[in-house]
């Protein structure tokens, strides 16, 4: 059965052109609303050789190069349900096109929420899942693999598979969740995850400091993990204008531990520079910004992820010392070691032809040699088409790349899933 | 020069001291032993090493085998593994408390004791680290006491091999022997043939096992004979009897002096019969067993007739073996029940003291002491509090824990001789663990951790005071200066 | 490659002292902590350094031999069972801790470091590794890998996976790649390492491996609550998480269990107490004060009869050993038993513990539990005695029964001993045979000859297909003894 014969049945539809991954237009979407629809789907593309793109918000659609091909589109916003909250238990199971805030929504009631806070706002957990998305937050709850508990994952020809289950320890078999995570839809298309929760925190408070240069920055993060101190997160933004910047330190929990916290945060960051505890409004405020990333205009971004105590190097690589050298808005994960930069071009600055597009391919391969030296990576994660053409989007992929190959060989013999969307060409 | 300071006055005495006490004669050992640097080299590389080609069917005979019982309280969860000083060195399983019980195991179900299954035995330095770290209560202990006394009955150990060993036993359990020695030992001491010996290499050449030897003899002070009663100072809490021991009374007399009088002042009378012997110690923990008996029984017989409370031991190795007479004679009708009410009177001296709690005020002593638990107390009698609370008494001291202190630091009654490479490993790694603590002076309770030490520091080019704990509390009760324990 | 063939090309990677091939010794290893089943290897090699590990793996790669991988040994799930014409590469000479970057909080460690080593090397800095196996003192980190180690504090911390960040790894043909970012976040690609960790050394053998380590919380507090009963106690777990509290451990030990803990470590359990439960509370102090009030209100309410606060490090310790000592320690009060080790989730607590007994009392045979019961992570402990006739078979039938119990309320066969020897044919039982199949598939991506630790984990020996390229009939698959996937 191929797919003209699901669009009969109202599963498939054509594509008017208009639906692009990345400046590739799909010829058909399909939007299945259950994991026994997406697995017919996906054997009709398998029967037809089509080549197959997941997308549930479509917020990280950029993500990766243009794939080859993308004759189907799979929409996973059919598969929304939150199919069990187990709140005793701290865990629930959705549908893979739930979206975060309404699954957030859904949790709220228990006092538990998914720790997970990547900044896109029509992320699905699918998606979520498939982009190994990420905030601020991780600092303290980490990403996705640590979150995730169990998988139901639709393959290439159709095969619909289970790895972990509902409990939060398990090691019955292979933890194929973390196999899945970040893997951008080549491996497989995630229909159902398993999350573990935690409790929604009652209380917060918030320490910033104005930060004058990257030395600065780097000893009052140095600080802070030398510290008992035990932060949600710990985000540093410096805009276009450069330097000074600002670091904000949340705490969350109780509100008696939340304020001695702050308190004594304050105190110790207050030996480094101008550091203060945010009063109520301003608390609100700086919870409401975290994490957020002025991509939206930029014609390109990238992220920077480097060992945690190279982070002033990192700054004066990325940043400068002084004068910004047209670079935008920069927003790092300090005591992680995420950086996340904004190109100064704004969106359309760089068409094809303009003598600034060999320079931020300069720019981006000088910068990736430079966190490669201090043993990190650089990921271009928003770029037009002719610029990813241009600049590998995800740099030097080690010496496990062979390894990677097999793996997507074996989940994908006939490379049909996102071709060449992944890491060397995967 | 090797031959002369290897052999040349000790075969006398061997022989004289020998036919003194009415052992039988040496068999002419020595002259064997070293007779050609390169033959005894290889014979002396180690116990059971695979020259003999031997294996031995059925592996144990019916003769007190390791009971299967206490093989079966093992549930293989390893968790004697880091403590036990042969895996830290090799990480070999075989070389493993986990690994020799299941030696045993396979040697009851049919497996030969074979060359290497002998080598495994012999390699445990029988420090009962093991026990220590055993969830299961696994009594390793008397697996591997009986597992030796069927190696050394039954396993045709090598000539040379043999001969060593015989040479050990006919030596050291034996006071006056050893006193024999101590003439001649003093002169090559005194006339520092031995340090130009050593700068010169010499000793290098010597067969391992006779180097060991070597260089394990303390320097050698006064003789201080203990008197046969010292009266308790003040009024008498108890009459204690004490053994003094045949390498504590030779090479370190004035640790029984010490330990007499720290007994006398908190209040006890002291009663050291002139005609006690070696204990058994070394024979019982090398697997001879019809040796260790008759050590045994002549112990029980002395302090029975000399009426005491208790018998009280300064030596670990001593102690613990004497806690275990009533199993080493459970099948002797006449000594079954006295032995184990002898063992129920034996006390470690820091086990007696804190049990009565001082008397005589200590004097303060401002120095940091390193306390070195000796296997046979800690692991063996459990004594691991006692020796601390006793030092932690005396005002001023200062008392500093070793790191990896479960670990042997090698001595292990004769296995620094037997297996002198190890031995040394382990020795090394104590000194530098020692070392780390910072302290001015490491106190123990057992002359051959006291020997083995000494040894270790030295090959680093370190000196650090040493002392036993009754030298210690001696100090601490006649308020002498402290410089009497830090500059020896 | 005849045997003596083979013990002569090893000999030349690793010496003649890293190579054992006398019966008596290859017996020592013919089984690690779970002694039910036994199988002698044809050799055993102790590797020193990843290059004699990578070179014994290639060997046995030319030679068409399967190796087992072993650290200490001290599995329960017979992972590390030798296989009986292999090679057994046994990691407890790689010992060395290669860095300690207390500024990138990480520790660059060889397999064979013991897990409680590593926390001593920077406890001195305020530092620790966080994952705690009960046999933390003597399971190497290279064997945490393999099985994804939990432990007392993985409630709150989580397991080995997610302490891993780093891995060198010689694949079974010899390759040596490097999974994970090490010190840095998010590296490119596929999470391998993920895949890896818990893999039970089906996929390859670690090498090299980065750790994450943990600043030591500013403040710890331990409770040891006594219950009438589990029932009595499970019902404070839930009111513990219900209030919003997550603490570094939660766990339980039944009357039988504490018999035998009390007889290894005399940590002196309340008399007469039906269940007991450990709780243990860190982070900074003001949160720690607040919420251990609450925990100890919570106990009371549940109506714990008596609660013990650890006054200092060493009743804190003692509080540890017993339950740390609990599996070993029913050796003391009965000759034979089988650990088992299921999960259920949190909530179906009592029903199960009821439906343990149930089962127990239908056989005549006592079962002791401990367990982490923050997560749901039961491990009955069978008793029985071997010599009794059919005990044994009783037991083994109970263990099961047990494990079906935990399946019904939706949970798993194991929570951190993983499935190895013991428990692969129940894998089938949790997960269906598209679920298997496309496990199968990262093993063939890994090791398409089937040629690292064959025989665990999978229930029915697979051979990967020979996709790409042209397929050729494996000898296996003709003498019907495999099928191919």
């Amino acid at each position: 059965m191929g797919v003209q014969d699901l669009e009969r049945g109202g599963l498939v539809e054509t594509a008017d052109g208009s639906y692009e991954v990345d400046g590739v237009a799909a010829r058909f979407l399909a939007r299945p609303r259950s994991v026994s629809e997406a697995s017919q789907v996906l054997r009709a593309a398998a029967a037809d050789g089509l080549a197959v793109t997941f997308a549930g918000g479509g917020s990280k659609l950029g993500l990766g190069n243009p794939p080859e091909r993308a004759d189907l589109v799979v929409l996973t916003g059919g598969l929304g349900q939150v199919l069990e909250h187990a709140a005793g238990d701290l865990v629930v199971r959705a549908q893979a096109g739930v979206r975060l805030a309404d699954l957030q929504a859904t949790l709220a009631p228990a006092g538990q929420w998914l720790a997970l806070d990547p900044p896109e706002p029509r992320a699905t957990v699918g998606g979520v899942v498939a982009a190994n998305a990420s905030g601020p937050r991780r600092l303290r709850y980490g990403t996705v693999r640590d979150l995730i508990i169990g998988i139901t994952v639709v393959l290439a020809d159709g095969t619909v598979a289970h790895a972990g289950g509902k409990v939060v320890k398990n090691v019955a078999g292979y933890d194929l969740a973390k196999l899945f995570c970040g893997s951008l839809g080549t491996l497989g298309m995630i229909a159902e995850v398993i999350f573990r929760l935690h409790p929604r925190p009652a209380s917060s408070a918030v320490v910033t400091l104005q930060v004058e240069g990257s030395g600065q920055a780097r000893q009052a993060v140095g600080r802070l993990l030398r510290s008992t101190l035990e932060p949600s997160a710990v985000e540093l933004v410096v805009d276009e204008w450069g330097w000074p910047g600002r670091l904000t330190v949340v705490f969350e929990g109780i509100a008696p531990g939340v304020e001695a916290q702050a308190a004594t945060a304050a105190e110790l960051l207050g030996r480094v520079g101008e550091a203060a505890v945010a009063g109520p409004g301003q608390t609100e405020a700086a919870l409401s910004q975290l994490g957020a990333l002025p991509f939206e205009k930029a014609e390109y971004a990238l992220k920077a992820a480097f060992p945690p105590a190279e982070l002033a190097g990192v700054l004066d690589d990325l940043v400068g010392r002084g004068q910004r050298r047209g670079g935008g808005p920069v927003s790092a994960h300090a005591a992680t070691g995420v950086l996340w930069m904004a190109s100064g071009a704004r969106e359309g600055d760089l068409p094809a032809d303009s003598p600034a597009v060999p320079w931020a391919v300069r720019e981006i391969t000088e910068a990736r040699k430079r966190l490669a030296a201090r043993g990190g990576s650089l990921v271009v994660v928003k770029a037009p088409p002719h610029l990813k053409r241009e600049v590998d989007v995800w740099g030097p992929p080690g010496d496990a790349i062979g390894l990677m190959r097999r793996v997507k060989e074996r989940f994908d013999p006939d490379r049909r899933l996102s071709p060449g969307r992944f890491v060397g060409g995967i | 020069m090797t031959e002369q300071t290897g052999q040349g006055p000790e075969p006398a005495h061997e022989r004289a001291s020998a036919t003194q006490v009415g052992a039988r004669g040496p068999e002419g050992l020595p002259d064997e032993v070293g007779a050609d640097p390169g033959q005894a080299d290889r014979a002396t590389e180690g116990a059971g090493r695979p020259e003999a080609g031997v294996a031995v069917l059925p592996a144990f005979d019916d003769h007190h085998p390791p009971e299967q019982e206490l093989i079966d309280d093992c549930v293989h969860c390893g968790f004697c593994l880091p403590t036990c000083p042969t895996y830290v060195l090799w990480g070999e399983e075989m070389d493993s408390p986990r690994g020799r019980i299941y030696l045993m195991e396979i040697g009851r179900q049919g497996e030969p004791l074979n060359d290497e299954m002998v080598r495994h035995f012999d390699q445990c330095l029988g420090c009962m680290a093991c026990v220590t770290a055993c969830p299961s209560g696994v009594q390793y202990g008397k697996l591997i006491e009986a597992t030796r006394q069927q190696v050394e009955r039954r396993y045709p150990r090598s000539r040379r091999d043999r001969a060593f060993r015989a040479l050990i036993f006919r030596l050291f359990p034996y006071p006056r022997r050893l006193r024999l020695l101590r003439g001649p030992l003093r002169l090559y001491q005194r006339s520092r043939l031995g340090t130009l010996a050593r700068r010169a290499g010499l000793l290098d050449r010597l067969p391992k096992r006779l180097s060991a030897m070597e260089r394990l003899v303390p320097d050698l002070g006064r003789l201080e004979p203990v008197p046969e009663v010292t009266p308790a100072d003040g009024p008498r809490r108890r009459r204690v009897g004490m053994l003094t021991g045949c390498v504590q009374r030779v090479f370190f007399p004035q640790v029984n002096a010490a330990t007499a009088r720290v007994l006398a002042a908190d209040g006890c009378e002291v009663v050291a019969p002139a005609g006690q012997g070696c204990c058994g110690a070394l024979s019982l923990h090398a697997g001879r067993e019809a040796e260790a008996q008759a050590f045994a029984r002549s112990a029980i017989d002395t302090f029975e007739a000399a009426g005491v409370d208790q018998v009280v031991v300064n030596a670990a190795g001593c102690g613990s073996a004497m806690k275990e007479y009533g199993h080493l004679l459970r099948d002797d009708l006449a000594y079954a029940d006295r032995a184990k009410a002898f063992s129920d009177k034996v006390r470690d001296l820091s086990e007696l003291l804190v049990e009565l709690g001082p008397v005589a005020p200590r004097h303060p002593l401002p120095i940091k002491v390193a306390w070195h638990d000796a296997c046979h107390l800690g692991h063996a009698q459990g004594i691991r509090t006692q020796p601390r609370t006793a030092l932690r008494a005396i005002p001023g001291l200062e008392l500093r824990e070793i790191p990896e202190a479960e670990i042997c630091c090698g001595s292990a009654g004769i296995y620094n001789l037997v297996e002198p490479e190890p031995a040394t490993e382990l020795g090394d790694r104590k000194a530098a663990n020692v070392l780390t603590t910072g302290a001015d002076l490491l106190v123990t309770s057992n002359p051959g951790c006291l020997l083995q030490l000494r040894n270790a520091l030295e090959r680093r080019g370190q000196r650090l005071p040493m002392a036993h704990v009754a030298e210690v509390l001696d100090a601490a009760v006649r308020g002498t200066q402290p410089s009497s324990l830090l500059d020896r | 490659m005849d045997r003596q063939a083979l013990i002569r090309r090893l000999e030349e990677i690793v010496g003649p002292q890293g190579v054992i091939s006398e019966r008596n010794q290859l017996r020592t290893y013919e089984c690690d902590g779970l002694a039910n089943f036994r199988v002698i290897p044809s050799v055993v090699v102790l590797p020193e350094t990843a290059e004699q590990a990578q070179g014994t793996v290639r060997a046995c790669y030319e030679a068409g031999v399967p190796f087992v991988a072993r650290g200490s040994g001290t599995g329960l799930s017979g992972g590390a069972l030798p296989v009986s014409d292999g090679v057994l590469i046994v990691l407890a000479r790689m010992r060395r801790i290669h860095e300690v970057d207390l500024d990138n909080q990480r520790a660059v460690v060889e397999p064979g470091v013991l897990n409680l080593q590593v926390t001593k090397e920077v406890a001195g800095d305020g530092f620790y590794y966080a994952p705690d196996p009960s046999s933390q003192q003597v399971c190497s980190i290279g064997g945490n890998v393999a099985e994804n180690s939990g432990g007392a504090h993985c409630l709150k911390y989580g397991f080995t996976t997610n302490h891993v960040t780093g891995l060198e790894v010689v694949l079974p043909d010899g390759e040596l790649v490097h999974l994970g970012g090490g010190k840095a976040p998010d590296p490119p690609g596929y999470d391998l390492l993920g895949a890896f960790v818990g893999s039970e050394g089906t996929l390859g053998i670690a090498t090299t491996v980065t750790l994450r380590l943990l600043r030591k919380p500013e403040a710890v507090r331990t409770l040891l609550a006594a219950f009438e009963g589990t029932d009595q106690a499970g019902d404070a777990v839930s009111k513990i998480i219900a209030a919003g509290i997550v603490p570094a451990a939660i766990e339980m030990m039944d009357a039988l269990a504490m018999e035998a803990a009390e007889a290894a470590v005399h940590v002196h359990y309340p008399e007469g107490a039906g269940a007991v439960l450990v709780v243990e509370l860190d982070g900074p102090e003001a949160e720690v004060a607040h919420q251990f009030d609450e925990v100890e209100r919570l106990c009371q309410e549940a109506g714990s009869t008596t609660i013990q606060i650890a006054e200092d490090d060493d009743q804190r310790a003692l509080f540890w050993k017993g339950r740390k000592s609990a599996f070993a320690a029913v050796g003391r009060i009965s000759p034979d038993y089988y650990v088992q080790d299921g999960v259920i989730p949190r909530t179906s607590l009592p029903g199960v513990l009821r439906r343990i007994n149930e089962l127990a009392d239908e056989r005549g045979l006592r079962v002791a539990n401990v367990f982490h019961a923050g997560d749901g992570n039961l491990h009955p402990l069978v008793l029985y005695d071997g010599e009794v006739e059919g005990q044994e078979e009783r037991a083994e039938e109970l263990a099961a029964e047990i494990l079906y119990a935990c399946l019904d309320h939706g949970g798993s066969i194991t929570g951190e001993h993983g499935v190895g020897f013991d428990k692969k044919q129940y894998l089938p039982k949790q997960f269906s045979a598209e679920d298997l199949d496309t496990m199968q598939l990262v093993r063939c991506a890994f090791d398409p000859d089937g040629r690292a630790n064959p025989g665990k984990v999978f229930p029915t020996p697979r051979l990967c297909g020979e996709r790409p390229g042209p397929r050729r009939v494996h000898p296996a698959e003709q003498a019907g003894l495999a099928e191919v996937f």
